[in-house]
């Protein structure tokens, strides 16, 4: 039978009445929180407690019991494979919303269903085809007021082109602020992730699990996922004394198809260390070599303008940023303290020298009567070691050792009084005297060389001491390595430092390395950051090659510029194929070019032979080689050869007959410029087509006809309502067409982006809209009622459930309640026990 | 799903009921709009397909305009037509209210006292006519061809100009040497040529052979040689001094007024009434695709020579008529020759008389054409507007009904938020 201590049972019952109290408040806090955005309900970790198992002198009739419960902590209940699958998700739904936001207000502007007369006919869209009224209108009677009527419809037509480019740039402008704000938002985040984690880190250090911090980090770190795609890790962190804390590290995660990236995985948050992002204006050149050993300034991130590299960004050659790349700060600390690891490693030293050095050693002997105040004296040079002082005399008498470590040291700092080109060195017994110099052999090259020491006893004295027959060793010795100076390749230096323990050098080696900025690839971000700039940057068929290096997928994605370029595409075409119908040159009746006497042009061609220059037979084959053999050959606006579909170089007829004086139509002149108040039609766009100066003041009008009939006499009929070329133009509105997209940027890599008529072409970028949109949409939908699921899914382990706090409260008010009632049988007991035991016979 | 908890259920009902209230506002906008889709998005098939019909509705709400504008233009070229029809020829009895009756009284007037009348009223006769081809429609003159800003016709010393060329221009007939290889144009020792009229006057070998016996000199004549139907080639000679020749700046201003004057007969003026209106890959234009709206005055009066040298314009035979009965003074009789060479141009009137009638029913054939046509556009601009109809707009029981659905789907689901919260165990907690 055991002891039992007379209070013992109060406790039991005091920490239940504890337990069941802390119970009832983590259920009201849970309650409470209900609504608590981020909250994760709490649950009370007790466990059963029980004394003195191990007593060593426990009867074995003893039967202990525990003595109760206790309360070890509040935990949160949280899956983190959820938080993983609902992060990334979140990241596919802020990509999905924002992108879909994005085409539907470009989809604002260019989709016309629904808009203009008749319930739909489209605005750009049906004013194209009113062009194509009133030029049909103008083939009967291609009189001035028709001319009128066409302009008109052209002024209205280049309005509408403005209209549309203009507001296409505002949403652009838009979208640009956006992503200013969004940029924001993102710092703001990560800046407070990184405060929180130092606080939680804080609270850890104190024992508090800091569990209100870390649903508002969750709630943080959910905040961010939906601006880009992470990787959120947890680990332990040793802060010393054997105190681990949790570490938070929240990386980029690795959005970037393509493998060989690495700056998709680039660390946002390691621990108390935080990044920002920033979208500069300018971005540094970046040294390709950088952290490449064997590479050029691998220890530069950057390269100047002349090729040469450094870390200094304001040095580095400034490139113009048009493709709104992200860079990641350095990590700091909430103090602007940059983020290092250092890593130190011990090893044998490899950069160390072995060498012979001479070594003359004498062992040392003793006669073990020494006693205190004796002195012992050594020659050569001469020491005095003092017994009781310098050495104990039972040392001196018992242990060579000993005397030679004190001797030794004696002689060697006399000898480096003497700068002598020798140490002396105790090993065990012998007194060794070592060359300084490496590779010495025998006593060679040993300056100031001693003669055997000697000794000579003090009078009194009875000690005394020997020494050895010298014994001559060139030994294996090795020296202090040299210096290694400290090695920064990229952002890790390595330090080198070495020092010697028993004769045998060591090397230390320090890593320590460091963060840097870091410029995102293309494609490192997902979400809405990366949706934004995609919106603000992708192009289409529109992309470069540098474009197409940076992402494989840049033809197929389309953002603002692509429909800004795809509707200049369209102005472009639509000026270019007016104005040029509207210049050329008069024929004859006969279809032969004339001059502005009424006389036909003549060509000769590779036989020599002149003939007519016919328009409408073209010219002969003779002729064509004649002219490119004369260098007629038509460029492009780059300047290179334009080929036909065999490949074969084209005639620049119209240079020709421009400098061989070809008669120009009266009135003839371009119809569109790229202003109002001039007759360039070069660098035409949506934004700034206009009907040229000429045509808005009568100077210029649509060319009616390009035949001049029998003029040769000074006298040519009139054909005042002739009006074939009214004709071409309208058969213009209807043609197919190949719409270049070098043709508004000389740099694209795509070179059809759509055959068909001016209507075709802008509905072709509706439907490529259209179906963009449609696609987003559903993907959209589809990724947001996968989010709703997860969040429910999540809510299912960490959600608090009314159900489930209601039984909580029921057990722990129970538990309560029996716990009192334990304390008052307990009391009731001792009552018995102390107040009414033993009065019998009273 | 293990655990349903209160917020867990919350945020699902919430994202339900968006989406319901998200569907019954989709069927209600397409309620109100009455269109099946709103956006390319929403279907880009059918909204690229609607489109391109509206834009052919668009093209032929114009092509029709254009039609009919072309239509009436050509009715009014019938009325004009069908005035000058009758003051060539009508049978409508009236004495010297046509061309043909006033020149046959003419002819039946052998002793000429109405002559000077008649030929007043043949002049008169002219005129109008010329008056009726200078009409305009609009601001363009119906007759001119492809110059429908300038008047055709104009009349300068009773000679008749269609546009400034004289509509009797034709290329001189020169006698051509058929020994030349290729046969050549005969010239006289100037370099002149040689008119076939000449022909008639040419000397064989056998008769040249005796004028030179008879002390002509060979250089006296002209020689050229003809090819007969069996290829045998005999040589002609003509006397130099009998020839009737032009220089050749004559010979080519003559043939240049030729070429414009068959230039302009063929002039056309194309115009788009849905036909397709498409151009080949020469940037020429298929005729077939368009609709030559030119009307062209001198189709139906005649223009050039025919082989006797006689004008074939209606007005130029009157005048030439004119001309020959004004060699006989009033009240003479006919002489044989004049009345023949009168006679025989009253022949040619009523040619030209019949080959107009044959011009104005191909005209009127035209007329037919756009008068189909227009009819043609009409039904297509409801086809094509019926036609997008059928991809845009709803099939409003269809819609209701949704929109009934959606509204249903929707107070179900707001009905259901009263029970989400209604009650927990908490509720029956005592």
């Amino acid at each position: 039978m055991g002891t039992i201590g007379t209070f013992d049972s109060f406790t039991t019952a005091r920490l239940g009445i504890y337990a069941a109290q802390h119970g009832l408040r983590v259920t009201g806090n849970n309650i409470s929180n209900i609504n608590t955005a981020g909250y994760t309900r709490q649950r009370l970790d007790q466990v059963s407690l029980k004394t003195g198992a191990n007593d060593m002198y426990r009867s074995n009739l003893d039967n202990h019991v525990g003595n109760g419960a206790l309360v070890v902590g509040i935990n949160q209940i949280r899956d983190p494979y959820l938080d993983i699958r609902y992060r990334n998700i979140t990241s596919d739904v802020g990509y999905n919303e924002t992108m879909l936001k994005g085409l539907e207000d470009i989809a604002s502007i260019l989709d016309e269903v629904g808009k203009g007369e008749n319930y739909g006919d489209g605005l750009l869209y049906a004013q194209l085809q009113k062009i194509g009224e009133a030029l049909r209108s103008m083939t009967a009677n291609p009189s001035n007021g028709n001319d009128g009527l066409v302009r008109t419809a052209a002024e209205s037509l280049a309005a509408l082109f403005n209209q549309y480019a203009g507001k296409l740039e505002d949403v652009r402008l838009n979208t640009e602020e956006d992503l200013s704000k969004q940029v924001d938002a993102v710092n703001e985040i990560l800046t407070n992730i990184r405060d929180l984690n130092k606080s939680i880190r804080e609270c850890e250090l104190s024992g508090d699990n800091a569990l209100e911090m870390r649903d508002e980090r969750n709630r943080q770190i959910d905040a961010l996922a939906e601006y880009m795609n992470i990787n959120v890790t947890y680990s332990m962190e040793d802060v010393g004394a054997g105190k681990q804390v949790e570490k938070l590290t929240i990386s980029l995660g690795n959005a970037n198809p393509d493998p060989a990236v690495e700056t998709d995985s680039s660390v946002l948050i390691d621990g108390v260390y935080g990044t920002q992002i920033s979208i500069p204006k300018t971005l540094p050149t970046l040294n390709p070599d950088f952290g490449k050993k064997g590479g050029n300034f691998p220890d530069c991130l950057y390269l100047k303008a002349d090729g040469t590299g450094t870390n200094d960004v304001a040095e580095a050659e400034a490139l113009d940023n048009g493709n709104y790349t992200v860079r990641l700060g350095k990590l700091l600390d909430e103090k602007n303290r940059e983020w290092t690891d250092s890593v130190t490693t011990w090893g044998p030293a490899q950069d160390g020298q072995v060498a012979t050095r001479a070594e003359v050693s004498y062992t040392l002997t003793t006669n073990g009567q020494w006693k205190d105040k004796d002195e012992i004296i050594v020659g050569n040079p001469d020491i005095t070691i003092k017994i009781g002082t310098d050495i104990s005399a039972d040392d001196a008498n018992n242990n060579p050792a000993a005397l030679a470590k004190i001797v030794a040291a004696k002689l060697n700092e006399a000898a480096k009084a003497n700068n002598a080109e020798y140490t002396v060195l105790a090993r065990g017994a012998d007194i060794v005297y070592r060359s300084k110099k490496a590779g010495a052999v025998g006593t060679s090259g040993m300056a100031n060389w001693p003669t055997d020491p000697t000794f000579q006893p003090a009078a009194g004295v009875d000690g005394q001491i020997s020494f050895g027959p010298a014994q001559k060793v060139d030994g294996q010795e090795q020296v202090e390595p040299t210096p290694i100076p400290s090695v920064t390749v990229g952002d890790e230096t390595t330090t080198v430092t070495f020092t010697i323990t028993d004769g045998q050098w060591y090397q230390i080696t320090t890593v320590t390395k460091r963060s840097h900025e870091v410029t995102l690839d293309d494609n490192d971000l997902f979400g809405k950051l990366q949706a934004t700039r995609e919106l603000l940057t992708e192009e289409g068929e529109f992309s470069s090659q540098d474009d197409v290096t940076l992402d494989e997928n840049a033809t197929t994605k389309r953002g603002i510029p692509f429909y800004q370029k795809s509707l200049d595409l369209l102005a472009r075409q639509f000026a270019k194929q007016y104005n040029t119908l509207n210049q050329g040159y008069m024929v004859n009746q006969s279809g032969n070019y004339i001059d502005p006497n009424g006389k036909e042009l003549t060509l000769a061609g590779t036989d020599g032979k002149d003939a007519p220059v016919s328009k409408t037979n073209g010219l002969t084959q003779s002729q064509k080689e004649n002219l490119i053999n004369n260098g007629y050959v038509l460029k492009d606006a780059a300047g290179n050869d334009v080929l036909d579909d065999k490949g074969n170089q084209v005639v620049d007829l119209d240079r020709w007959l421009a400098e061989n004086n070809a008669m120009k139509p009266e009135g003839s002149g371009v119809l569109f410029s790229n202003r109002n108040d001039n007759d360039d039609p070069t660098n035409i766009t949506a934004a700034n087509i206009s009907v040229s100066h000429s045509w808005s003041t009568g100077d210029v009008h649509i060319v009616p006809t390009h035949t001049q009939l029998f003029g040769e006499d000074g006298k040519p009929i009139p054909n005042t309502t002739q009006s074939e070329n009214i004709g071409h133009m309208l058969t213009m509105i209807n043609q197919s067409l190949v719409y270049d997209p070098k043709d508004i940027d000389p740099d694209a890599v795509g070179n059809k982006l759509f055959t068909g008529s001016f209507n075709d072409m802008l509905s072709k970028t509706c439907t490529t809209l259209g179906s963009d949109r449609r696609i987003i949409g559903l993907d959209l939908n589809n990724s947001s009622i996968r989010q709703v699921e997860l969040d429910s899914s999540r809510e299912g382990v960490s959600g608090v459930d009314l159900n489930d706090e209601a039984m909580n409260m029921m057990q722990f008010q129970k538990a309560y309640s029996a716990a009192c009632r334990l304390m008052t049988a307990i009391d009731e007991a001792l009552d018995r026990l102390i107040n009414n035991t033993g009065i019998a016979g009273r | 799903m293990i655990r349903a908890t209160t917020g867990g259920v919350l945020k699902g009902y919430r994202r339900n009921l968006m989406s319901s209230f998200i569907a019954r506002n989709k069927a209600q906008d397409t309620v109100l709009t009455r269109r099946n889709f709103n956006s390319y998005a929403e279907d880009p098939a059918s909204a690229a397909k609607a489109f391109r019909l509206r834009k052919s509705r668009m093209a032929t709400q114009s092509q029709y305009a254009i039609c009919n504008d072309t239509y009436k233009k050509f009715q009014t070229a019938f009325t004009c037509l069908d005035t000058i029809d009758k003051l060539i020829d009508t049978k409508n009895g009236e004495p010297m209210s046509t061309l043909k009756s006033t020149t046959l009284e003419m002819l039946n007037d052998p002793k000429g006292d109405a002559r000077t009348q008649l030929n007043k009223v043949l002049d008169q006769l002219s005129e109008t006519i010329v008056q009726n081809l200078n009409q305009k429609y609009g601001d363009t003159f119906i007759f001119a061809g492809a110059d429908g800003h300038n008047v055709p016709f104009e009349v300068k010393d009773n000679k008749l100009y269609y546009r400034g060329v004289s509509v009797d221009a034709a290329r001189p007939n020169v006698l051509m040497d058929s020994a030349a290889n290729p046969p050549a144009m005969v010239t006289d020792a100037n370099g002149n040529y040689v008119l076939a009229s000449n022909a008639e006057k040419s000397l064989n070998q056998t008769e040249y052979d005796d004028a030179i016996a008879n002390g002509e000199a060979p250089a006296d004549f002209i020689t050229y040689h003809v090819t007969d139907n069996a290829g045998v080639t005999t040589a002609r000679y003509i006397r130099a001094a009998d020839a009737e020749t032009m220089t050749t700046q004559e010979y080519d201003t003559a043939v240049t007024e030729a070429e414009k004057l068959e230039y302009l007969v063929n002039e056309k003026q194309f115009v788009d009434i849905g036909l397709g209106f498409q151009e080949n890959e020469h940037g020429t234009l298929i005729e077939s695709s368009g609709f030559n709206a030119a009307l062209n005055g001198l189709t139906f009066l005649g223009y050039g020579q025919d082989a006797d040298g006689d004008p074939r314009n209606v007005y130029s035979l009157v005048q030439k008529m004119r001309e020959v009965a004004n060699r006989v003074e009033d009240g003479d009789d006919w002489p044989k020759d004049v009345y023949d060479e009168f006679s025989g141009l009253v022949s040619k009137l009523e040619q030209a008389s019949s080959d107009y009638k044959t011009e104005f029913t191909n005209m009127d054939a035209g007329t037919t054409k756009l008068k189909n046509n227009v009819a043609l556009l009409e039904e297509n601009f409801y086809n094509l507007q019926e036609q997008y109809s059928d991809i845009e707009d709803v099939d409003m029981a269809d819609a209701i009904t949704s929109f009934v659905w959606a509204q249903y789907c929707y107070n179900a689901a707001l009905k259901v938020g009263n029970s989400v919260l209604s009650e927990s165990l908490m509720d029956y907690l005592n």
